[in-house]
């Protein structure tokens, strides 16, 4: 059982494109590690960020942090921070765990693999996810993370999610550009 | 505390896994009739509406302006607006009342003034209104076809069994969006392989949507979202214009298209302006009625667990399906995705629309296991053709599906497996193998065919767009490959777009391939006896089962 990660973000000013073409930006929504600490099922997001620069780092690439504010969107801050990625691809992550692999020249709709069913996702997936995101960036067309699909997610956790994008939404600044960030993981002990 | 057995019982039934919450008016989650939402009113000079629900032209958002300008009939709404609610209300439930009578008024009042009407009404009145107000008389299905692999001949075995069942339209969507063209082309193929066809389409972004029913891959639209506040709508990069315009680009190519919105949307998408879903419902189907389109897919759709959660959920949807019948729309009215536990609750919801009929009563009844859903399962799936076809038999309903022996069914699937191995073929795509054929034939989900090689079909998927592939490829491929019979439907269908006959009210292609919609099939309910009647022949054909005792056995 991996230890849970309590996450730190540290704000290094406003982000720009790069010309970094090893970088793979994994894009944070508003509320990211702000009012929202854990996905809809209680995965700390420090472990989600762990997992995700792990995949990412397993191919080769650098994962960079960036946080949006402009929207709580996924497709809208996913394609912008496709955008300012030296190799035109992005990880976009909303606080409850949704997860998108976009990349610039896409239509901000459109995608090349999304992950929209949060209560399904453990660190398994969110690195597999990272590993395919550094495997575009190289230019490959990888085999998509297998889809996990369950009904009755919907059931239990719409309600949870839509309250969760509200708290989300509260923290959306239209006017605040991204921000560069750098993030600290400590372990935290359990309490049994 | 000592614990009480039964409600140790009853604690671990499946209602009680479903998310439930209170209502929350400051953040929109209330059903209907929020304290915050605007009491109607209507202020016109010089043939201009300057006020509208208590807001003042100059205080308009773009929703505001666009149906204060296109969606809302002028010249009748000052007499229109002086009708009391409860007087509407009244008119809908009683059967002396035409339908042209209550559209006519719907048209001319505003969003606010139509959800007041709402409000007076109970479930079996709205169900009562619901039988008169639908656009088509005869009752009808769409299905989803999905799966989790993107396998694209199980998707066309998938979707020829669904025709075979009875549904007019299928949709499907892509796992990995960039399969997109090889599930339409499956969809087209399945669909073209029983009777003359069935109408298809492919869920996407917006503008591969639109490519991809430009180039004739898919034969309507439907996927076209709408919101009820700006900040919603806006953020997905669109205004009430640029969504009246797509709706133009698909009807300048004769595609059928709705629009999609649904209660609980915009409190999913955090931005509610503290109005209750149903209000913000009522302004997209006037934006949408104003977008000149010819229908709705509503009901909540994807949304449903938000309405779902709070009192009065059921109500309101219900609602919302009865106001886009009331602005004169085809009404495609959800039970679409699953948002509960319980067979109870998805039943009863289900029954809402079931009894009075829709123009489609599921907008996405799950041709597939719900394993295979990619719109995240719904209300109903394969495994359920058993209860619904027995509801239909109980009830004396005609649901829209029928019952189907098992030798047409694996007959069915094979020739549309062996069709889509044809076009593969043909137009050089990655190859389907005899064993993949036979595996869709006798399949129940992906989990049963052997995988196919994701980055081929991908690649070969994307080369296809960029080569200019279209339906008109198909069809000759089909032709082609000696599939004459799947390539004289195909190439029906593509021609109906060009007589535009099914651009309009509620239009679906029959078994003889002929159009069926509002304007040659009007439902025309005025109480018993009238409207669509369950003729002697269908009823043969719904009542049927085979395990069933007869006098003769004994």
């Amino acid at each position: 059982m991996a230890k849970k990660l309590e996450l730190i973000l540290i704000e290094k000013g406003e982000a720009k494109r790069s010309g970094e073409a090893n970088e793979i930006v994994v894009a944070l929504s508003p509320s990211f590690g702000v009012q929202q600490k854990e996905t809809i099922i209680g995965m700390p997001l420090g472990n989600v960020l762990r997992e995700l620069a792990a995949g990412i780092e397993e191919e080769g690439f650098l994962p960079r942090f960036v946080k949006y504010y402009h929207s709580s969107d996924l497709s809208s801050f996913a394609n912008e921070a496709a955008k300012i990625s030296g190799s035109g691809i992005s990880v976009g992550i909303q606080s409850k765990g949704t997860c998108m692999i976009h990349q610039r020249d896409l239509e901000q709709l459109d995608n090349l693999e999304i992950f929209p069913q949060a209560p399904l996702y453990d660190g398994n997936v969110y690195r597999q996810i990272g590993k395919n995101a550094s495997k575009y960036g190289k230019g490959e067309i990888p085999n998509p993370v297998p889809t996990l699909n369950d009904q009755y997610a919907l059931a239990k956790y719409q309600i949870k999610a839509a309250l969760l994008h509200i708290k989300e939404t509260e923290l959306v600044d239209p006017h605040h550009p991204p921000m560069e960030m750098e993030v600290v993981l400590k372990e935290v002990e359990e309490d049994e | 505390m000592r614990r009480s057995k039964r409600f140790e019982v009853l604690e671990n039934r499946p209602v009680n896994l479903d998310g439930f919450s209170e209502e929350w008016a400051e953040v929109g989650l209330i059903a209907m009739e929020s304290p915050y939402d605007p009491l109607p009113s209507i202020e016109i000079r010089n043939g201009v509406i300057v006020e509208m629900d208590g807001k003042r032209r100059e205080e308009f958002d773009s929703i505001d302006l666009f149906i204060a300008t296109y969606g809302i009939h002028i010249p009748a709404a000052e007499e229109s607006m002086k009708m009391k609610e409860l007087e509407i209300a009244r008119m809908l439930v009683d059967v002396n009342v035409p339908k042209e009578e209550l559209i006519r008024i719907a048209c001319s009042i505003t969003p606010a003034k139509l959800v007041r009407v709402m409000s007076y009404l109970n479930v079996v009145e709205i169900m009562m209104a619901q039988m008169k107000m639908r656009a088509r008389k005869t009752p009808a299905n769409q299905a989803h076809v999905t799966n989790l692999a993107d396998n694209p001949v199980l998707m066309a075995a998938d979707t020829a069994e669904a025709v075979l069942r009875g549904f007019v339209e299928l949709e499907t969507t892509a796992a990995v969006s960039r399969y997109a063209p090889f599930n339409a082309m499956a969809l087209l193929v399945g669909s073209a392989v029983v009777n003359r066809g069935v109408l298809s389409q492919c869920s996407l972004e917006e503008a591969t949507e639109l490519k991809l029913g430009l180039r004739g891959l898919t034969t309507y639209a439907e996927t076209v979202s709408v919101y009820g506040t700006e900040a919603v709508l806006t953020d997905g990069d669109d205004t009430p214009w640029s969504k009246g315009f797509l709706a133009a680009a698909y009807a300048s190519r004769g595609i059928k298209t709705r629009f999609t919105s649904g209660t609980g949307s915009e409190v999913l998408m955090g931005n509610t302006e503290k109005k209750s879903m149903l209000y913000l419902e009522a302004r997209c189907m006037y934006l949408t009625k104003a977008c000149g389109v010819q229908g709705t897919q509503n009901g909540s759709v994807s949304c449903i667990g938000v309405p779902g959660a709070v009192p009065g959920g059921f109500r309101a949807i219900a609602a919302e399906n009865l106001m886009a019948s009331m602005l004169g729309m085809e009404v495609a009215s959800g039970n679409d995705q699953t948002f509960t536990h319980s067979d109870i609750r998805r039943t009863s919801k289900l029954f809402m629309q079931l009894l009075p009929g829709t123009d489609f009563i599921t907008s996405g009844y799950s041709a597939t296991p719900n394993l295979d859903d990619i719109f995240a399962g719904s209300n109903t799936d394969c495994d359920d053709y058993d209860d619904w076809y027995v509801l239909q038999r109980d009830i004396h309903v005609d649901g829209g599906i029928q019952p189907v022996r098992q030798e047409e069914v694996i007959q069915t699937r094979h020739r549309a497996a062996k069709a889509m191995q044809g076009i593969f073929e043909n137009l050089g795509l990655p190859e389907i193998s005899d064993e993949e054929i036979e595996a869709a034939t006798y399949a129940y989900s992906s989990y049963d065919m052997p995988p196919r090689n994701i980055v081929e079909d991908i690649k070969a998927a994307e080369k296809f767009m960029e080569s200019g592939g279209s339906g008109i490829n198909v069809v000759k491929a089909l032709y082609d490959s000696g599939h004459h019979e799947e390539a004289e439907n195909l190439l029906g269908l593509l021609k109906q777009r060009v007589a535009g006959d099914y651009l309009q009210v509620a239009a679906i292609i029959d078994r003889e391939g002929r159009v069926k919609s509002a304007l040659n099939d009007e439902n025309n309910y005025c109480g018993p006896e009238t409207g669509y009647v369950i003729s002697e022949e269908r009823w043969q054909e719904l009542s049927s089962r085979e395990n069933v005792m007869s006098p003769r056995d004994f």
